[in-house]
């Protein structure tokens, strides 16, 4: 027997009450988590870049260029499950040739080119663009050639062009933040705007979305900075990962606000679909719905952060609560995709009865390909640190005056 | 002019206007010249697909030769049902008729592709549990497909409403004939849409067993009629079928 056929007769299994046909086996599975996961890092880490140049909290600066380097490793992979899930990448193009307004899901192609060139590449470069002279002129080989065609062949580093730079990031920033909220706040619109489903249609959707971004965006941010302090073997900035951590701690806050306050509306609501959404809680999505995104991935990070800011414990031991809440909340995000992804599907639009997924191994809509897809960014982040280095003693020193 | 904006701006306006005439340049070719003009899709393609080999011929073309068939199916259930449906596709035996005849289904799997037994299909359409129903019997032995009354009218209501008999046979009501609610025409079972079974309008008729002085069973709920419900119907918030049912 084919093996998605015998997939289908294990899932017919644990199909339970009445359901449509085409409702056995899910549409749209772990690649379509992984997106929005991803987009939602990529959202929340910029939005950790912004705290530095619009709001000004200094604490944070260390983290600056590596939340856009991450921002833009991740940015980069964001699309590529939507393409893998599709099939068919060499008519991934037309979108962009014939756009359809009336589209939200045709419309992602000309969100994600605003982000990625309006918003996050432009930053990249301005505020680079002294290192890419001061590299260019340091490298010798293809690498000087490289960081000549990076700084676009520009030339001036007079202390006005500098500061030109840092008011062209600051511009960019201050737009990019609507970007940010646009790009995240979209993929929770797909998911809102479907009126036929009810664990979907919901006007917060797209708010929750973006919060819950912005928190793995921060606890992704502080992972990386922390781990990375351990590499190079420095000295880390308890300042910063205090800060990090209280911004993460708020964002929290205002997260599972959000997430409480739809909670109460649905329950309160009792629209008709109540009764299966809550069989679906209970049987489905038990696991990964209460334990791993409600008490591990929210209610113990926030206490525990809550009970170290309230003792004052030694920096060692805060640097690992901080490192076990930011690992915690990226299983808890990742959680929240499923739940909202996977959860849409699992229950009949007759409200009669509940399917199961049956996630495959291998083949492109597998584990594998999914974890290659979560892999990656760290994989394009490595390399973008090597070539751009986002270390503030690296690029100490000043760029010869012409 | 030129000389006076930055120069982090004059070395970027080149790559990103070269992106947009790439980007415009890339549309004009790659955009095919009819794409919009109807709609948001190519409108050659539909001149495309009409010029595609016909397969059918439609019910029209097979009345035009077959008009006694064509006068038989017009009244009986099968009037809604295409020929082509059962026959397959005949355009080619429009064209040619010695040559290419069309199939004539004559295995019972072709009949119960509509009328096996599904608990999804509507109440009242005729469906047969094909293992208990003759099984060594050719559908058309008993009935003409173009005309498919059954040979003899059903025995019980439970030939047409199965689903409905198997769920009231597990209920509370599991006991009570379909007569004792329902008013059935004499020819209902003749002609069933003609002659429509009917529900109960009154409450009255629930109240028979379920009002306070009723003479049926002690065992029976009772609810007073006078209070219980306002200006509805029994049926209207229990479902008779299954009264335990939420």
């Amino acid at each position: 027997m084919n093996a998605e056929i015998a997939r289908l007769y294990e899932t017919l299994k644990l199909v339970v009450g009445f359901i449509y046909p085409n409702e056995i086996e899910l549409h749209w599975n772990l690649l379509i988590v992984i997106y929005p996961y991803i987009t939602g890092l990529v959202a929340g880490a910029f939005i950790l870049a912004s705290l530095v140049k619009v709001f000004k909290v200094k604490e944070v600066q260390a983290t600056y260029r590596l939340a856009l380097l991450t921002a833009l490793s991740f940015l980069i992979v964001a699309p590529l499950p939507l393409v893998a899930h599709l099939g068919h990448p060499e008519r991934g193009f037309e979108m962009f040739m014939t756009p359809s307004p009336s589209s939200a899901m045709a419309m992602f192609g000309f969100v994600y080119v605003w982000y990625l060139m309006a918003v996050l590449l432009l930053e990249i470069w301005f505020d680079y663009r002294k290192d890419f002279m001061v590299l260019a002129e340091q490298e010798k080989g293809y690498k000087r050639l490289v960081y000549k065609v990076l700084s676009l062949f520009t030339k001036d580093n007079s202390p006005a062009a500098l500061s030109f730079d840092k008011k062209a990031v600051y511009a960019i920033t201050v737009v990019g933040i609507p970007s940010a909220f646009l790009l995240h706040g979209y993929v929770g619109f797909i998911f809102g705007s479907i009126k036929a489903n009810p664990w979907w249609s919901s006007v917060l959707m797209p708010i929750v979305f973006l919060f819950s971004a912005i928190v793995s965006g921060i606890a992704l941010v502080l992972l990386i900075y922390m781990v990375a302090v351990l590499v190079r073997g420095e000295e880390p900035d308890m300042a910063c990962i205090d800060k990090l951590a209280s911004f993460l701690f708020y964002m929290m806050i205002v997260d599972f606000s959000l997430e409480f306050l739809d909670f109460v509306h649905r329950i309160y609501q009792s629209e008709e679909s109540i009764q299966i959404l809550g069989q679906m809680i209970s049987e489905r999505l038990f696991t990964s719905l209460i334990v791993i995104q409600l008490i591990l991935g929210m209610i113990i990070p926030l206490v525990a952060i809550a009970l170290v800011k309230m003792f004052k414990w030694p920096a060692e031991i805060r640097r690992l609560s901080y490192f076990i809440v930011a690992l915690l909340v990226q299983f808890g995000i990742f959680s929240t995709r499923w739940n909202v992804v996977i959860g849409g599907q699992l229950f009949s639009k007759s409200f009669r009865g509940l399917t199961a997924y049956k996630m495959a191994v291998g083949g492109v809509e597998g584990l594998l390909v999914s974890l290659g897809f979560l892999v990656l960014p760290f994989v394009i982040l490595y390399v973008l640190i090597r070539w751009l280095p986002p270390w503030e003693k690296e690029h100490a020193p000043s760029v010869p005056n012409r | 002019m030129w000389k006076r904006i930055p120069e982090q701006i004059r070395h970027l306006v080149v790559p990103i206007v070269a992106l947009v005439i790439i980007y415009f340049v890339a549309r004009h070719f790659l955009v095919p010249p009819t794409f919009g003009l109807w709609g948001h899709y190519r409108a050659a393609s539909v001149v495309q697909n009409a010029e595609l080999p016909l397969k059918y011929a439609g019910s029209e073309a097979c009345a035009d030769c077959h008009s006694e068939i064509a006068s038989t199916k017009k009244g009986g259930y099968h009037r809604g049902v295409a020929c082509e449906i059962c026959h397959g596709a005949a355009y080619t035996h429009t064209q040619d008729q010695e040559k290419q005849k069309p199939q004539i289904p004559r295995t019972r799997a072709n009949c119960l592709l509509c009328h096996e037994y599904q608990p999804s299909r509507p109440t009242g359409f005729p469906q047969v549990v094909s293992e208990s129903h003759n099984p060594l019997k050719l559908c058309t032995a008993c009935h003409q497909p173009h005309d498919p009354r059954p040979p003899h009218p059903p025995k019980g209501c439970d030939a047409c409403h199965a689903t409905i008999q198997r769920t009231i046979a597990v209920s509370r009501h599991g006991d009570l004939v379909c007569t004792t609610c329902h008013e059935v025409p004499n020819n209902h079972r003749l002609s069933p849409r003609g002659n429509m079974a009917k529900k109960p309008q009154t409450r009255e008729a629930c109240g028979k067993c379920h009002a306070q002085d009723a003479s049926a069973s002690k065992e029976i709920p009772r609810v007073d009629m006078a209070s219980h419900g306002g200006k509805y119907l029994c049926w209207e918030c229990h479902y008779p079928h299954m009264p335990g049912a939420r």
